[in-house]
């Protein structure tokens, strides 16, 4: 067996040594770039599930969502259950919201979006959105009659720009109209502009829990409470202790609050993927079937000689199992270099998605799988040809 | 030492049948040097394939050393080659790739041989044979007697039991084909090498010790070579 690889790898040395250059490098090329295609792309969604994920954290939900029981609108008493939460070891910020549609208006333009109702000090111990203002400043404890508004709905003068309905360019120190669906409508001085590039903030209002329960006629009460854990990624183990804390209420983790819209994209993203790397792998076996083929077709004669000397066939098949092999694992290693290249390159300038730069994730199960995937197409391109072409009796291939 | 009975080969087994040997019971002794001869298309290249286990007759058997060829497999068959048997084919037949070296190389290294002992083989024989100088052509840089010298050593260099050499002289002027004979005739008489060759140039009769005559697909005739020198016809 070991004599047989010897004897095998010997041939294949110098078939490689003193075969065409041309072609050898070629193909090393597209094995390279194959390579660097199963890894790449993955590498980029995983890098915009980590950013959306971590937005969802930052500016939509915190760690843990806690909503009212079943068939409540309002958790009740609500400062109580701040105080019991903001006790629990492992929690570092807690806020409790209220969140309604209203509808606003400016100038003729009249735009429904969400409006939450927050405690600004509370919400900056849990969301990031405070230090995304853009104009003006951010809401404070006890302020009534304004508003922060998100840039996408204060919007801009020029419609064209706009992605959503907005307010056509409202800035800080105007005045909007809020009417909120129990009928009342104030008016509101815009009090800053917040640019997160997190849809749900920019597209969205603000004001203070106290102006809300002022126009409400509530009292201590929240559609939900924020929370915010020192870890991420030990939600569920939180939730347990909240619960025996005593929370009665609904505990969401930010993946189930996030899961559809996430779950959709990613969803999409990894058919796109799915199938480039499917087309990759195709290319790497194609190309080294048909280099390995056109090897062996050619030096056919010399098959039949080997054979006649008294080389096994299994002997010439491992010789080109070699060759294949030297492909893969030149091809491997230059697409890890050029990869390497990228991923410098890209960390100087990175790609910005809407929500921020995306930083490609290429973790070892990654690498693992793409040079796996790779190995086998190039043992099963390698080893076909020579087989189909190690068939041919010997007289008949020396006579060519 | 070769015993073949009653061989035969038949080539398209379509309506139209070609007889390349049709009934060819021959033996070969240990040592002997074998000119096997006859005219174009007398199935002499045929009856070499058998011997060389490189095709395998329609119908009659083999034996070579006592082993019934036909009992073998592919695998077996190919182990046999390697090491029993020694080809050298008209057209010189090297792996273009390697050099003079390396194509002697290759048989004993995949005998198993360590890379010493190959080396040590390889040069031996190639200086024996007087490509010293040449060790590391390729063949592409060889003229045809020298790529001819290259492909005898590689056949030698497992030390077969049988030579077989199918009219290895045909590409190669006189002056060539003088020095591969007589190199066959050495290698016979010092070392009691088993050889069988084709040929049909008349010149080459004076080196065998036994020539054997084909027409046709069957034996002609056969002639011994006596005490004295002279060939005589064998009963
Ligand atoms: N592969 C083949 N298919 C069909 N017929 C073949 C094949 N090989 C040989 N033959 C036929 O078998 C017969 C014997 O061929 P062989 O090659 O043994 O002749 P030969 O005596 O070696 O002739 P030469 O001196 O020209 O080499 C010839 O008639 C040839 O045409
Ligand atoms: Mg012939």
């Amino acid at each position: 067996m070991f004599e047989e690889s010897k004897v095998a790898f010997f041939l294949a040395k110098r078939s490689i040594l003193r075969g065409n250059k041309g072609t050898l490098s070629l193909t090393i090329l597209i094995i390279g770039m194959v390579f660097v295609n199963l890894i790449f792309l993955p590498s980029i969604i995983t890098g915009v599930a980590v950013l959306f994920n971590q937005q969802s954290i930052d500016y939509s939900y915190g760690n843990l969502v806690i909503e009212p029981k079943k068939n409540q609108v309002y958790i009740s008493q609500v400062s109580e259950l701040q105080r019991k939460l903001e006790r629990i070891p492992g929690i570092t910020g807690v806020s409790p919201r209220y969140l309604t549609s209203a509808t606003i208006s400016y100038k003729g333009n009249v735009v429904t979006p969400v409006l939450y109702a927050i405690n600004p000090r509370d919400e900056q111990a849990v969301l990031r959105i405070a230090t995304k203002v853009s104009s003006g400043s951010y809401l404070a404890d006890g302020d009534t009659g304004q508003v922060v508004l998100g840039s996408r709905l204060a919007g801009n003068e020029d419609e064209k720009l706009d992605v959503v309905p907005s307010l056509g360019g409202v800035s800080v120190g105007r005045v909007v109209e809020i009417s909120f669906n129990n009928g009342v409508t104030r008016q509101y001085r815009v009090k800053g502009i917040v640019t997160s590039n997190s849809f749900s903030v920019d597209s969205n209002a603000f004001i203070t829990k106290k102006e809300y329960e002022d126009v409400f006629g509530l009292e201590d009460m929240a559609n939900q409470v924020l929370v915010r854990t020192i870890e991420t990624g030990k939600e569920n183990e939180m939730r347990n202790t909240l619960l025996s804390f005593g929370v009665q209420e609904k505990i969401w983790t930010w993946q189930e609050k996030s899961a559809n819209f996430l779950n959709q994209i990613i969803g999409s993203f990894n058919i796109i993927n799915f199938i480039g790397t499917a087309v990759s792998l195709v290319i790497a076996i194609v190309v080294i079937f048909i280099v390995i083929f056109i090897n062996t077709v050619y030096r056919r004669k010399q098959i039949g000689i080997l054979k006649a000397i008294g080389i096994d066939r299994s002997i010439i098949i491992k010789s080109y199992l070699f060759q294949a092999l030297f492909i893969f694992a030149i091809g491997t290693l230059m697409g890890g270099i050029f990869l390497l290249l990228i991923l410098q390159l890209l960390a100087a300038n990175p790609i910005v998605f809407p929500g921020g730069p995306v930083a490609p994730v290429v973790d070892l199960p990654l690498i693992v799988r793409s040079t796996m995937s790779l190995f086998i197409v190039s043992l099963i391109a390698g080893y076909v040809p020579a087989w189909i072409t190690t068939r041919e009796d010997i007289l008949s291939a020396i006579r060519g | 030492m070769i015993i073949g009975r009653d061989l035969t080969r038949i080539y398209g087994m379509g309506a139209v049948k070609v007889r390349a040997l049709n009934g060819v019971s021959v033996k070969i002794q240990k040592g002997d040097f074998v000119g096997i001869m006859g005219p174009s298309g007398s199935g002499k290249s045929t009856l070499l394939h058998m011997f060389g286990l490189l095709d395998r007759p329609t119908s009659g058997t083999i034996l070579i050393d006592g082993v019934d060829a036909g009992t073998l497999d592919e695998r077996a068959r190919t182990q046999f080659r390697l090491r029993r048997l020694g080809y050298v084919f008209q057209d010189y037949a090297l792996v273009p790739e390697l050099t003079a070296k390396e194509n002697v190389y290759l048989p004993s290294m995949a005998r198993g041989m360590t890379a010493q002992e190959c080396t040590l083989a390889c040069s031996e024989i190639l200086t024996l044979f007087g490509l010293g100088n040449r060790i590391h052509h390729l063949p592409g840089e060889m003229s045809g007697g020298e790529q001819q010298r290259v492909a005898i050593a590689r056949a030698l260099v497992n030390r077969p039991t049988l030579l077989l050499a199918d009219e290895p002289c045909a590409n190669l002027d006189s002056q060539n084909s003088k020095i591969i004979l007589d190199l066959f005739q050495r290698l016979n008489r010092d070392l009691h090498q088993t050889i069988v060759m084709v040929s049909h140039e008349e010149w080459h009769k004076k080196y065998f010790d036994r020539i054997i005559s084909m027409k046709d697909g069957v034996i002609e005739e056969e002639v011994n070579r006596s005490e004295g020198g002279e060939l005589t016809p064998s009963p």
